[in-house]
């Protein structure tokens, strides 16, 4: 169902979230940055804030009539479902062996709100890894059984966002609890289970289909200015066959390893493990941080290193998204956010590296066509 | 709490440590409640030293045996604390992981059991099961190479393996001293002495990674078919449960895919240089 409500009324939704014991989280202005953090109410929202992102770059700039005028910080849900550095466990060795003093517990239920199309499919993504049955990682399950979704579509693409290329935006199409368009004057909510006591307080009308029509409007002209595409359609298969393309070097050449990409990746799930002693009561906490497959380590066991290069470590960030993730779930491991390109110091844009190699292995497959064969 | 259990640790109390060479130590754990029959051949456990972190190993024992066995080299931090336990020192222990040797596979076959330097360990119990019923496998070769003499493992194992029924052990090493009367080269040079029926044969391969690669090529150009090679992979591993991404090949991860693999399965992704 289609309602409308004035656009003040997210503050009282944000109440009515917190009263039914959510931590709500949404985008708001911190440093410079827009960022996802808890809300304590509509006050918090960094409304009528413009970003202005490129490769490399991410400026806020102008003002904007509309409370969700952002497109996408640094932050996605994975910061608080998968958070960048989190206790799994404390232990203690008394001499007889290890016992366990506490493991990992959160009775905090998330509502992410105002979050982009996008995001919300990143973390049907992440639930594929992190959520296989038998393998259900601990933190992520419990901070991810109670989450809902309040999602905003866009209307205004970023510079650097390519999600019409991956089918996951500019609007959601499913995996939300609400979504909002925002229109000129008002708000728009889908609700495909309409909940009443989210609203209370809260003056709705049933959508027009003149609203509805101006919904669908905004959100094309939004996906008609995407800032960037990928030039296949379904580039998986094609991208096995160039694993040996040269073309990968030339990104790579210019990447610095930094691990930025992985980090801000709305689906990048990979860390490590470490102890910490404390050394007042001889305690192991065992924290779990993000890692990346752009550090050189990141691989490295006793038989070796199997990704030397940098080339071999920024091909396999790439392939896993676009050529493993559709092997092993059926699903792209990118969303298209353009965060990777954004975050990155030296700019490197990873549908230009797609676009490349695509590019190249097709120009590879035509010359072996049209060499005859002796 | 069903959810912590990947990541929960037993406690394994050292009984009893061999030395296999001098950097490489066969620890014998007593894991309360739990039997080697727990353990699949072809599975591995995390062993983990409190407050410095923690290494995949192999199950080196078999359903038979009373104590949980791994077979610990010495070559990083807590495989070198891992190594200095003394009888009676308890460690952490979490698993089994990962998919083993398709054992059941073997039967009425001629078992290759292929090993090279510390890739015996997870092959171990695989030659023990084979042992304990020679009527449903049609002849068990074990080929294994170390380095040196002095690298060998296991070899108080030797005799009676080399006795068992329908079990022949040959040894190679890369590298002869003035006491070896042995064969001298890699592993493949045993094959055409080996008496392999590739028609009826099916191989078990454990090792280093070029080891691995020119094995597989070798049984293929015998005529052995690559859906009957079977290999198990190494890589760095943190969470053994498929979600940190170290042990990462192509699609798969080793620690929840493998770490045993038919060839065909990974033959796009392995061997290949820096996937």
């Amino acid at each position: 169902m289609y309602f409308t409500a004035a656009k003040g009324s997210v503050h009282r939704l944000i109440l009515n979230l917190q009263s039914r014991g959510f931590t709500v989280v949404g985008p708001s202005l911190s440093e410079g940055v827009v960022r996802l953090k808890e809300l304590s109410g509509a006050g918090d929202l960094a409304s009528g804030t413009v970003d202005i992102q490129g490769p490399g770059s991410y400026v806020i700039g102008g003002e904007s009539p509309f409370v969700f005028a952002s497109v996408n910080g640094p932050d996605s849900p994975k910061r608080y479902l998968h958070p960048a550095e989190v206790e799994m466990s404390k232990l203690v060795d008394e001499g007889a062996g290890l016992e366990l003093v506490s493991a990992f517990h959160s009775d905090r239920k998330y509502a992410f709100f105002g979050i982009r199309p996008c995001d919300l499919r990143g973390v049907l993504v992440m639930d594929r890894t992190m959520l296989m049955p038998g393998f259900e990682d601990p933190v992520y399950s419990t901070q991810r059984e109670d989450s809902i979704f309040i999602v905003v579509n866009c209307t205004r693409a970023g510079e650097n966002c390519f999600c019409a290329s991956m089918g996951t935006g500019p609007a959601a199409e499913s995996g939300y609890d609400i979504a909002i368009t925002e229109l000129p004057e008002k708000l728009l909510f889908d609700m495909p289970e309409r909940d009443a006591s989210l609203f209370q307080g809260i003056d709705l009308s049933v959508a027009t289909k003149e609203e509805l029509r101006e919904a669908e409007g905004m959100v094309r002209r939004a996906r008609e200015h995407m800032g960037r595409r990928i030039s296949e359609k379904d580039p998986a298969r094609k991208l096995h066959s160039a694993l040996d393309s040269q073309v990968w070097g030339k990104s790579a050449d210019r990447c610095l390893a930094c691990g930025n990409c992985t980090m801000v990746c709305p689906t990048c799930f990979c860390n490590t493990m470490i102890d910490r002693t404390d050394l007042r009561d001889g305690s192991v906490s065992r924290v779990r941080v993000w890692d990346s497959c752009l550090s050189k380590d990141f691989v490295y066991s006793a038989g070796g290193n199997p990704r030397q290069t940098r080339t071999a470590r920024y091909r396999q960030f790439v392939m896993h998204k676009f050529a493993y993730w559709p092997d092993e779930f059926g699903v792209y491991g990118c969303v298209g956010c353009g965060r990777c390109i954004t975050w990155c110091p030296v700019g490197i844009d990873i549908t230009d590296t797609l676009n490349a190699v695509l590019k190249d292995s097709q120009d590879a497959a035509r010359k072996v066509e049209a060499s005859p064969v002796a | 709490m069903p959810r912590q259990a990947l990541h929960a640790f037993m406690r394994g109390t050292v009984r009893d440590v061999r030395t296999e060479t001098p950097d490489t130590f066969t620890l014998l754990l007593d894991l309360k409640g739990r039997t080697p029959a727990d353990f699949m051949p072809g599975q591995f456990n995390m062993l983990y030293v409190f407050g410095v972190g923690e290494v995949p190993i192999s199950v080196a024992s078999f359903r038979g045996e009373k104590l949980l066995m791994h077979t610990v080299r010495s070559v990083g931090t807590v495989t070198s604390l891992l190594t200095r336990l003394g009888v009676g020192e308890s460690i952490g222990v979490r698993g089994p992981f990962g998919r083993g040797w398709p054992v059941a596979e073997a039967e009425g076959k001629q078992l290759l059991v292929i090993a090279g330097g510390l890739g015996l360990p997870p092959l171990r119990p695989v030659i023990e099961e084979a042992i304990a019923k020679p009527d449903r496998i049609a002849g068990v070769k074990v080929l294994y190479g170390a380095r040196t003499p002095a690298d060998l493992i296991y070899t108080h194992e030797y005799s009676r393996w080399q006795a068992a029924d329908g079990c022949d052990l040959l040894l190679t090493v890369d590298r002869g001293n003035k006491d070896w009367s042995g064969n001298v080269g890699v592993v493949t040079t045993l094959f055409p002495m080996a008496g392999i029926d590739p028609p009826r044969a099916i191989a078990f391969i454990c090792g280093p990674e070029l080891m691995l690669k020119f094995s597989i090529l070798e049984l293929m150009k015998m005529g052995i078919p690559a859906e009957r090679i079977f290999i198990s992979l190494e890589r760095n591993m943190s969470c053994a449960s498929g979600t940190c991404g170290h042990c990462q090949l192509g699609p798969f991860f080793i620690c929840r895919d493998g770490p045993v693999f038919s060839y065909p399965k990974v033959k796009d992704f392995f061997p290949r240089e820096g996937v």
